[in-house]
């Protein structure tokens, strides 16, 4: 952050800066303040500073438990994610005209529709009676109808339904950026489609893909209302188990500290993207 | 190996898009080692052509073969065509050696026998000392030449070039022009060149093919291109001319001579008597004065063009008319405006070309 004193010396002073303020002082009130109090009180005891919180949760095999069923559906939403919405975006960015504004309605267009009426259609796909199980029953791949409602499998494709726009999109908009010709120049080298995929496409998409990873893993690994509404209370993430603290128990310190592990999670995720997306930038 | 002059042979080749005809039923042969411009105004097809022979584009008719072999179904990177791209099209996330290696390793060569032909091609372009750096962090110039090396390295059948040029300025452009002719020679490439600068494809062709909306007006040698343009398009399309409407007054053994505004004016040609014609004469051609040559006109001198070593004079003409003099004798300048000059030429030097609404010469 750059100072106004910094500036006396030069001739013009750079306001740019300055258009930021709104931002920043909308997240200073809505965002900051609360996180701050959040974190004070995940260290503080009855008499003052305290890890003991910390200690207490992570010698509980329960907490372990809840931080693997956390970890473990956020992978399979961003797995699912990225299978689905991998070859999605290249349909959405090799399409012309009308069928391209089509996918992009078809993508973009759930987004406005909200979580609880989504859940409502799922409870109704992922039934015992539902057209999943009917379509599984009906290839033979089931002997006899199951329920998926309920069950981690249901979460996952519920979830991965929800923030596949978010693998999509950057995806989409890093192969845009990509010269055709850069295909055709493979081509008339004597690479193979796949070859030139392989050693083409496939490093130039990274960056995208990297960061879709990074928005579903950081969305799915802090879902609230989703694990709520398709798997209820017998199954807890790190954020089900945060909002039970706060709502239900009433134990602001184990809230505290959940939240705190979660956003330690989240953070360590876009670091770590944001690492593996400028090695990968820096070589492309 | 005979100098087939059938080594690469399009046939008929047909392309439309939607309604638009792009090419209509075009036909090219090339002996070997021969390096062909394909020169023409946006939209004649020269690209469309330029596609249909790597394999980019499927042409809706014709066929193409190369060496001997019938490619016109051959996928692109199995017809050992290599592209220059106007875009360059580098890997961008590759380096510079790695970039020329892309086409040996992807046919599986051996990893010293690319590196030896890697370094080999990156001394050929006086790239070497860049050999581990981004394509990124290149001139345009240079980018240019590392994608020439990339396309080569793989030791193509044929080299096609889609406006390699365009993106250089000027000065450089003409560096590389020379530069990559000397290079396409020493490796005896075939190469099929599309530009849409005449000055470009005088330089680099050993002959050139003039393309108009989807037909190759004529092809062949620079020097026949532009002393003897088969067509009004021709010779519009490539340098400037004096160009007068007349029409035929008699005909006998290969003259005619015709009649204009000017005055009768004779010509090597064959056409029927009271057709009308459009004469035309290279500026350079035409003398100021009398000189005893066949063919004079009185015109008035109206204005000057100087261009440093040489000045384009222009006189007064009809409205669909044109008469420019290329002159290196700058006491020319003179000349007052309105003043009345004789100009006169050679017979041979004097074109004839059907006027409008007359068909081809018979």
């Amino acid at each position: 952050m750059t100072t106004a004193a910094d500036n006396s010396t030069r001739p013009q002073r750079d306001w740019t800066a300055m258009l930021t303020v709104p931002a920043v002082a909308y997240l200073a009130v809505i965002y900051l303040m609360p996180l701050v109090w959040l974190l004070t009180k995940s260290v503080s005891g009855p008499d003052g500073f305290s890890i003991e919180p910390f200690m207490h949760f992570f010698s509980d095999p329960y907490s372990w438990r809840v931080m693997t069923n956390t970890v473990t559906i956020a992978v399979g939403v961003t797995l699912v994610c990225l299978i689905v919405g991998y070859p999605v975006a290249f349909a959405l960015a090799w399409s012309r005209g009308i069928v391209q504004a089509a996918l992009l309605v078809a993508i973009i267009l759930p987004l406005s529709i909200g979580v609880v009426v989504k859940a409502f259609a799922w409870q109704i796909v992922l039934r015992r009676d539902g057209i999943v199980s009917q379509i599984l029953v009906g290839l033979g791949i089931w002997s006899e109808p199951q329920r998926l409602l309920f069950t981690e499998t249901g979460l996952i494709l519920g979830a991965a339904n929800v923030f596949l726009p978010f693998m999509i999109l950057p995806i989409y908009s890093v192969l845009k950026l990509i010269d055709p010709h850069l295909r055709e120049a493979g081509a008339t080298l004597g690479a193979s489609p796949l070859y030139t995929f392989r050693h083409i496409v496939l490093p130039l998409t990274l960056p995208g893909a990297v960061s879709g990873i990074a928005f579903v893993f950081s969305m799915s690994v802090s879902m609230f209302v989703i694990p709520s509404l398709l798997i209820g209370d017998r199954f807890q993430t790190l954020s089900t188990l945060t909002g039970r603290s706060f709502l239900l128990m009433r134990d602001e310190r184990l809230g505290s500290t959940t939240a705190v592990v979660l956003l330690a999670i989240a953070v360590a995720i876009v670091l770590a993207s944001t690492w593996i997306s400028r090695r990968l930038g820096g070589r492309s | 190996m005979t100098a087939s002059a059938n080594f690469l042979r399009v046939n008929a080749a047909r392309k439309s898009f939607g309604q638009v005809l792009v090419l209509g039923g075009v036909d090219l042969a090339m002996p070997r080692g021969e390096l062909v411009s394909l020169l023409g105004p946006s939209g004649c097809g020269k690209t469309t052509l330029l596609r249909i022979i790597a394999g980019l584009l499927a042409a809706d008719g014709g066929t193409v073969r190369l060496d001997d072999r019938d490619i016109t179904t051959v996928p692109p990177h199995k017809r050992d065509v290599g592209v220059v791209f106007q875009s360059y099209a580098l890997f961008p996330h590759l380096t510079v050696a790695e970039n020329v290696a892309f086409g040996l390793a992807a046919r599986g060569r051996p990893k010293s026998e690319t590196a030896k032909t890697v370094a080999r091609f990156l001394d050929l372009i006086h790239l070497s000392d860049f050999a581990g750096r981004s394509v990124r962090m290149l001139s345009g110039g240079q980018q240019q030449r590392v994608a020439v090396a990339r396309a080569l390295a793989v030791q193509p059948k044929l080299l096609l070039l889609d406006e390699p040029f365009s993106a250089l300025d000027r000065k450089l452009r003409e560096t590389m022009q020379i530069e990559l002719k000397r290079l396409l020679r020493e490796l005896a490439i075939t190469a099929v060149f599309v530009t849409h600068d005449q000055d470009e494809a005088l330089v680099m062709s050993d002959r050139i093919a003039v393309m108009n909306q989807g037909c190759i007006e004529q092809i062949a040698h620079p020097l026949t291109i532009y002393r003897r343009p088969a067509t009004p398009f021709v010779l519009g399309f490539v340098g400037l001319s004096s160009r007068i409407d007349g029409r035929i007054a008699a005909q006998s053994g290969g003259e005619v001579a015709i009649d204009t505004a000017y005055g009768r004016i004779a010509a090597r040609a064959n056409f029927a008597p009271g057709t009308r014609a459009i004469v035309a004469v290279r500026p350079e051609r035409l003398r100021i004065g009398g000189d005893g040559l066949a063919n004079s006109i009185a015109v008035r001198f109206q204005d000057l063009a100087f261009q440093g070593s040489k000045a384009l004079l222009h006189f007064d003409a009809g409205p669909s008319e044109q008469i420019l003099v290329e002159t290196a004798d700058l006491a020319a300048d003179s000349l007052k405006a309105g003043a009345e000059v004789t100009l006169s030429w050679a017979v041979e030097d004097t074109l004839v070309y059907p006027g409008p609404g007359e068909g081809a010469p018979s």
